[in-house]
Formats: C-alpha cells, structure tokens, sequence
C-alpha cells in the first residue's frame, strides 16, 4: 500500500459512532411520540379550528381591550396588562434589591471561597424551586391577588441575580481597589469609589435581562391566580372564547416586544 | 416667583460651575443618576397602583399549615405510603422528559435553516433576514405555559400538546441564539469555499457547520434543561407530567403535591448537574 | 525623609526579596530604581507605603517608624504619599474628576466621602492637578476613553491632589508608546522641579533612569548593588545590576 492509502486507512472513522448517535436520537423520537395517549385525530380538525379562530381574533371587542362600557377597567385587558407589567416590575426590582447581599455572601471575593459556596448553594435552591409551584404555595399565605405574584417573582428572581451578582464581583477589576488603598481609603470609600462604580453598570444589565424574563413569567402566574393576565386567559380558553384569548394574547405580544426593545437598547447603551 | 427661581439658578450654579485661580473655568454635566432614579420612583409609583389587594386575605399562619400539610404524609396514610407514592410518579416524569427531549430535538432542528436565513453574514439581503427575525421575535414572546394551552386547545391532552409546545418554544429561542453565533463566526473559510464553486448548502456544511457545532449542542442541553423545568410545569394546563400531579392533587391530597415536588426538584438538580457536565466538556 | 535601616522582606513563600536594604532619599530628590525583573524592586517601593508590610528592620518616614501603623495612621500615611501604576488603576466607569478627587478620601470622613460630599475648595484643586497636567477640558469624560498617556496624567492628578510629600511610581511608562512616554516623565520632571515633591521610580528602560534621575538605585537580588548619581554609571556597573549587557528593550532608544 502506499503511505496515502494508509493514512486513508488510518482515519478517525467518526461515520460510525455519527450513525449510531442518530439512530439514537430518532429512536428516542419515536419512541415519545409513540405514546398510545396521542390522539392523532385530533390534527384534522386543525384546520377548522384554525379558520374559526382567525375570524374571531379580528373580531375584537374594544370594551373588553380598554375596560370600559359593560366592563369594569379592572376587567379590561389594558387594566390587566399593566397589572402584569406592575408584577414584573416591581417583582425584578424588588428582587435585584434584596440579591444585593445574598450574592455578596456567595462571593469569594467578599466571603472567602468555603462560605461562597455555602451561599452558593443556597441560592440554587431557591432558583431550582419552580415559579409557579412557589406562587401556588404563596398564594395560600397572601391570596389570589397580584400581591401574591410580585412576591413570587421577587423571590424566583433573587435565585436567579443572586447568582449573577456574584460572579460579576468575582469578575471585578482589582487594579482600581489597588489604588484606592495606596491613597489611604478606608473600607467604606473602597466600596464606594472601587466596587459600586464597576458593578452597577453590569447589575443594571442582568437586571434589565430578568425583567424582560420576569414580564413573561408574570403573564403565566396568573393561570393560578396570583393576578394579572394569566387569569382571564385561562377562562377563555376553556370556554373556547376565541375573541378574548385573541385580544389578551394580542397584548401580550405588544407588552413584550415593548419591554424586550427597552431592555435590548438600555442594556446595549449600558456597555 | 421669579425670585425664587433666581437663587435656584444660582445655587445649581454654584454646585455645578468652577472657577480656577488662572481665571479658567469650566462647568460640570449634570449628573444623569438623578434622572435616572426620578424615573425608578416614578415607575414604582405608577405601577404600585395596580397591585391591589385585600389586606383581609393575608393569613400568614396559612403558609406554615400548608408546609406542614406539604411534606407530612395525610389522615391514615404513612410515611412509606408517601415514598411508595413517588415511585408511582415514574410514569409521569417518564412522560417529562418524553415531552422535552422530543420537543427540543425538533424544536433544534427546525431552528437551523431559519437561522441560516436570519443570518447577516449569510442571507446578505434585508428583504429575507428581517422577516425571518421579526418571525422569531413573535414566537419569542408568547411563553411555553400559554403555547401550551392553545396547543391543549387544539390537540387535546395529552404529551402530544407538550411537545408541540415546547417544539415551538425551542424553536424560537434556538434560532435566535443560533443566528447570533453565526454571524460571530470566521467568515474566511465560508467566503474561501465559495469561490471555489461550491454553493451556499455545501459551503455551510463544510464551513459554518464545524465552527458552530460544540456550541449547538452546548446551547441544545441548555435549552433542554431550561424545558424539563417548564414541562413539569406544563401539565397543569392539560399536558401529562409532573404538573398534571399537582394539578390534580392540589386540592385535597396536599402531601402528594409535596411528594411531586420533592421528585420535580431532584429531577432538575439532576438534569442540571448533567447539563454542566457536559457543557464544560464541550467548552 | 525616607529612611530604610536594615530592611528584610521575605514572602509567605519563602522567597527573601529583599535582604538588608540601608537607604535614605531626601526630600525633593528624584530617584530611578533599576534591576532585574524580581530583583525587589517593586517590593521595595510598595515597603514605602506599606502596601507590603516588611519582615524586620525599620522604616522611617519623616522619622516615624512605619511597622507598627496600621488603621486610620496608616491611612493618614497614605494619603501624603501618591502612587502611579504602571496599568494607571483608575475607575474606568468614573469621570477623570471623580477619579482624581478620591485622593482627598482619606482627608475626610467616611460619612461624607461616601455621599460624595467633599468642600469646594478640594473640588478646585482636584481641577487644578488636572489643568497643571494640561487635560482640564477631558475633566469630565469617562476615565477609560482616554488614552494611554492621558489616564497616567489623570493618575498624576490624583496624586497631586492629594498635596503629597512623595509621589511613588511603579514603572509607570512601561505602557506607553515612545512619544507619550517622554511627555510623562517629563511631566515627572517639572513636577519635581516646580513643586519639590520627592519622586521615587522604579524604572524599566535604564536610558529614562539615567536621563531623568539625578539619583540611581541598582538592585540585584535585593540588595543594593548601586547608589549615586547617573554620571558615576559606567556599563561595568549596568552589567553588574542586571548581569548581564543590556537587552533591546530595557533602553528606549535614540
């Protein structure tokens, strides 16, 4: 043989575990879908449903989207939609203020790296911990009210930044710090002129990024009850009310392309 | 009045406006943190308005009831009855991960060749990548709970509804993440391939496609993780899994939804744990 | 007055950088301290200001003997003597003005500071270090998107705000390209000159020592191996301190 052929004969033959990985995958599809409870028939009436439900999201009633003439404001969907947006909000804001110290105990740079990884852990079960299973207990102590919902979002979102807070002062620029010890400054004033001016800009972003994630999450609480869209949308959709879900489901689009592009343009003029 | 507004002036000026002892002065910006706390206030404010509530339903001894009810075994049943229980939870967590593992892999899938399209630096015409994203950016919005629900509405219950969902849901994250990447990549070796004859399919498959792989796949566990976790949830609009459970027991059996809650939790610190596992080998 | 007596420096490590250093710099002297990488020179200028707190011997300055201080005398230590890196160590988000008004931190208290509270006199001064070192206009930009030269002149105004006695220099135009580096340390220089502050610099290109010094310190496996002025180096000492003949880039050219 030739020295080519035998480095031909020598190649890495990937093709192999390649095919077996796909065989793999498509047997695992099949195998989902395989599941005798699927109701294939189902996908025929598709295309009906589809027509009917066209018709009725043009159809929109404009007192229910403002909540005005037959509906109370509170039951109009604009009333609703800033509901939700007030849960997110005020849920990331409240959130972003209280991760403050928890990410500062799971910090080396701040704790040290055994005590780090305590509060480390503690702010994984707290983000592990599903939101909505996390509403559905609140809402026995605080009611079904949007109350409940900021606080469920307040406390999810703590997990969540804690974490992110913490790597970004683990990330920080110490040559700045440096400086500020060899000018006589004390703890505080290291903090203040060292620390802060280089994280805020950073945390103000992540938390920016949350509230874009916090606003969907809040149109979902309401499913049980802890306010806002979710609620209403429910009830039309098990009562088929095609027209409703389409107003609701048209204002959670516009709500989140609106609070998604000002995430997006805050975050990127923040950099 | 005009007084008044007079020694504001000038005590901004004072604060904002230096004089140096060469006679050189300067005036100093003024600070946008103010702004931008006025406008936090402002919001809080604002958006307290909506939050309204009745401060009768506040009981908080409930929620130390509802934990005990949570996690201690009810009326005759024993503890081993309540570990018995989470074995027969196997089924519906089977079903979780039927519903995510599908609906990610197809949801990947679908997600390629539209971001293929949505890609700068390969769709070089606005008319196809701006419409492509704007799609992408719809399907973005509506969250997997509520894809799911319509998906019930459609489909009936079932894992099916799930699956569709969570496909829908992947599809618009993965492709956004998917044409970010591609338009960071090399675009030597792409651009080099074409000139030598091959077309836009082929020059990708041999170009693009091995740069973007490893993080394909990094981006597909994650995806993955993130939906195990929310289809666990999806079963409380009508989809099976661990959620349908809950749902089903939420009203009287509370220390089975405390079972299901222990099993949801270790299912996703496991598939968490697994996800950075293999991440960090793919970095 | 600087005054080492028979200082010793050894690391947690075991590495002994400095062994035994007898020196005493005088007011108003500009002083370029040479050697190898690792010799101690950095070691000892941050002994000054106790950055690096050292092993036994004593340390004067202005005939307090520094070892034992720590806590706000320490502070109070530090905020007459300056210090200039060599990566300038601003706050890259801050404005230049902010970043030279905190060498005044230590003069107030921790209260006020915070809040950022500091007498109109000292936010003068902070704009008078800026304009003596020529970029007052710059004063409030954000420090990173200066260049180069001009972040290490923000950082001489924040020293100069700080109305110190001595200003230390940690190699601070290693970073710089040709031209800016002669703009600082001529900047040094009139510094030195115009408002006798002592100035003690470690120095990697030997050919700026020599130009600007009127004071060479070789160190060499952290002793002092050399200490007089530039006209008393020859090469033989120069191969002494670094062991070696000198290497392209240790001296900067024409």
């Amino acid at each position: 043989m030739t020295k080519t052929e035998q480095m031909l004969k020598k190649k890495p033959k990937k093709w192999i575990t390649n095919l077996i990985f796909t065989f793999a995958i498509i047997i695992a599809i099949v195998y989902s879908f395989s599941d005798s409870r699927i109701n294939w028939k189902r996908f025929n009436s598709v295309g009906s449903y589809l027509n009917a439900m066209l018709e009725s999201f043009a159809d929109i009633d404009v007192d229910f989207l403002l909540g005005t003439g037959l509906y109370r404001f509170e039951e109009g969907v604009l009333f609703l939609t800033l509901e939700t947006l007030a849960i997110g909000f005020l849920g990331t804001l409240i959130g972003a203020i209280l991760a403050i110290p928890f990410s500062f105990l799971a910090s080396t740079n701040i704790v040290g790296p055994k005590f780090a990884k305590l509060g480390e852990t503690f702010l994984i079960i707290i983000r592990v911990f599903p939101e909505i299973i996390l509403a559905l207990i609140l809402v026995k102590g605080f009611g079904m009210n949007a109350l409940t919902g900021v606080l469920t979002i307040g406390l999810h979102s703590i997990g969540m930044l804690g974490k992110m807070f913490a790597e970004t002062i683990d990330n920080m620029d110490r040559s700045s710090i440096e400086a500020l010890d060899a000018v006589g400054a004390n703890v505080w004033q290291k903090i203040r002129y060292g620390i802060i001016p280089q994280i805020v800009p950073e945390l103000s972003s992540v938390a920016l990024y949350r509230l874009d994630i916090n606003v969907r999450s809040a149109t979902i609480l309401g499913i049980i009850g802890a306010g806002g869209l979710g609620a209403t949308m429910v009830l039309a959709a098990s009562n088929w009310n095609w027209s409703v879900l389409g107003a609701i489901m048209l204002s959670i689009i516009v709500m989140v392309l609106v609070v998604d592009g000002i995430s997006s343009y805050l975050r990127n003029k923040l950099v | 009045m005009v007084a008044h507004l007079n020694t504001t002036k000038y005590w901004v000026n004072d604060m904002t406006r230096f004089v140096l002892t060469n006679g050189k002065s300067i005036t100093k910006p003024f600070n946008k943190i103010w702004i931008i706390l006025g406008i936090l206030i402002v919001l809080v404010v604002f958006f307290s308005y909506f939050i309204q509530y009745d401060p009768r339903y506040i009981v908080l001894s409930e929620l130390s009831v509802l934990f005990e009810k949570l996690f201690t075994p009810r009326g005759t049943r024993t503890w081993s009855d309540y570990f018995a229980y989470m074995l027969t939870l196997k089924d519906p967590l089977i079903s979780t991960l039927q519903m995510s593992f599908a609906g990610t892999i197809m949801g990947s899938i679908l997600a390629i060749p539209v971001a293929i399209f949505a890609a700068k630096n390969i769709a070089k015409y606005p008319i196809i990548y701006v419409p492509m994203r704007f799609l992408m950016n719809l399907i973005r919005t509506i969250p997997a709970l509520i894809l799911a629900l319509i998906a019930v509405m459609f489909v009936g219950i079932g894992v099916l509804p799930g699956i569709i969902a969570i496909t829908i849901f992947t599809f618009g994250i993965m492709a956004k993440m998917l044409y970010e990447v591609i338009e960071t990549i090399d675009m030597n070796s792409y651009e080099a391939l074409e000139s030598t004859g091959a077309n836009k399919i082929q020059a990708f498959r041999y170009a693009v496609f091995p740069q973007i792989f490893p993080i394909y796949i990094s981006y597909l566990v994650y995806i993955f993780e993130i939906n195990v976790r929310s289809s666990a949830i999806l079963g409380y609009v009508g989809t099976e899994g661990i959620g349908s459970v809950i749902k089903d027991n939420i009203l009287y059996n509370y220390d089975r939804v405390g079972a299901a809650i222990i099993v949801m939790f270790v299912l996703i610190l496991t598939i968490q744990f697994i996800s950075n596992l293999i991440r960090r080998k793919l970095q | 007055m600087i005054k080492f007596v028979d200082v010793v420096k050894t690391y947690s490590n075991g590495v002994q950088a400095l062994r035994g250093i007898n020196l005493t710099i005088n007011d108003g002297e500009f002083v370029a301290i040479i050697g190898l990488s690792g010799a101690g020179k950095s070691t000892l200028l941050r002994s000054i200001n106790k950055m690096i707190p050292i092993t036994s011997g004593k340390l004067y300055i202005d005939d307090v003997e520094i070892s034992t201080i720590k806590g706000k005398e320490l502070r109070m230590l530090r905020r007459s003597i300056g210090m200039i890196f060599q990566s300038f160590n601003l706050v890259k988000r801050m404005s230049v003005y902010s970043n030279v008004l905190t060498g005044r931190v230590a003069y107030h208290s921790t209260l006020k500071t915070v809040f950022g509270f500091f007498p109109k006199t000292e936010k003068l001064l902070a704009l008078e270090s800026l304009d003596t070192m020529g970029i007052l206009e710059k004063a409030f930009i954000r420090a990173d998107q200066l260049s180069g030269g001009q972040q290490q002149r923000v950082a001489l105004a924040r020293a100069l705000t700080q109305q110190p006695k001595v200003i230390l220099a940690d190699e601070p135009v290693a970073s710089l390209d040709p031209i800016t580096t002669v703009q600082v340390m001529d900047d040094f220089a009139r510094i030195n000159r115009k408002l006798g502050i002592t100035i003690v610099a470690n120095m990697h290109h030997v050919d700026l020592a020599l130009k600007y010094a009127s004071r060479i310190i070789g160190i060499k496996d952290g002793v002092i191996v050399f200490d007089g002025t530039n006209e008393q180096i020859n090469d033989d000492i120069l191969v002494n301190i670094y062991g070696r003949s000198l290497k392209h880039d240790e001296v900067l050219g024409e």
